[in-house]
């Protein structure tokens, strides 16, 4: 499994990735991506099998890269990590695709819930 | 009728509180809600915009060195390790946008959340803020205060 954590933040990046392995998903290899046309150009060319994705980023925010990503033909499960969990952010993220919403702050025990199903 | 105002006002102990509890301390009751505002030594100042039909900002001050063991305790970095001026603003960036992106999902659909602002300056300001709530973190002052425009005033 690989996956694509999406963040123009450095330090939540890492709190992701902490916490991907905290949720007991630690055998999982990890691609980083520092705003939104990074994430969009690395989803397309690493072919992970999993994006987490902040929505709010510089050059293309997340649910843009999640629309291209669908416009392109892309399938990858997209999952969204963001300071901004309104029902009319989950229900937009839903209807564009998104598997789910996970809503900072955050700990292990809400990425467990969020990927588990998705996930094994 | 709902007071927008009163209900972000008094939603920030919380939303801070659940913060630093799940990603910064790992246990609750390490960020408490002080009656009177301690003087912030050295200060870093965070904040970030409510843009759009609701209009407003949320600041984060703390001083220096609470801002540098902040940024340890969100890496989970040792007490003495060295942490960049990168990372210390990169952290105190995200407590502003998680606090601002938890009040912006109280706030009607519509407006939209800016990325932090970072700096030893705080954003100009002619005024007290509309709501000023002190705090102390494992002893240390930190305010998170909230402001919105007022008469067309620009912020």
């Amino acid at each position: 499994m690989k996956v694509l954590v999406a963040d123009d933040s450095r330090v939540m990046r890492q709190i992701v990735v902490r916490t991907l392995r905290q949720a007991g998903f630690s055998a999982w290899d990890v691609v980083q991506a520092g705003d939104g046309a990074e994430a969009l150009a690395m989803a397309q060319s690493e072919q992970p099998d999993l994006v987490l994705s902040d929505w709010n980023m510089p050059e293309m925010n997340g649910i843009d890269v999640l629309r291209s990503l669908r416009a392109a033909g892309s399938t990858v499960p997209f999952g969204f990590v963001t300071s901004e969990g309104s029902p009319q952010m989950r229900e937009l993220a839903d209807s564009e695709g998104a598997l789910f919403l996970i809503a900072k702050p955050f700990d292990a025990d809400t990425f467990e819930t969020a990927l588990r199903p998705h996930f094994r | 009728m709902i007071d927008t105002h009163e209900t972000l006002a008094l939603s920030v102990v919380p939303i801070a509180q659940d913060l630093f509890t799940a990603m910064i301390d790992g246990e609750p009751g390490l960020l408490t809600p002080e009656p009177a505002t301690l003087p912030v030594v050295d200060p870093v100042h965070a904040w970030v915009d409510i843009v759009g039909p609701a209009h407003y900002r949320a600041l984060v001050v703390t001083g220096r060195a609470t801002a540098d063991r902040l940024a340890r305790a969100l890496l989970q970095m040792a007490d003495d390790e060295d942490v960049s001026l990168e990372d210390v603003q990169d952290a105190l960036g995200e407590v502003a946008n998680v606090v601002g992106g938890n009040l912006k999902g109280m706030l009607p659909e519509g407006s939209s959340l800016t990325l932090p602002v970072v700096d030893v300056v705080g954003p100009t300001a002619t005024r007290p803020a509309d709501h000023e709530q002190p705090l102390l973190w494992r002893g240390d002052p930190l305010v998170i205060s909230l402001w919105t425009p007022k008469n067309g005033e620009e912020l």
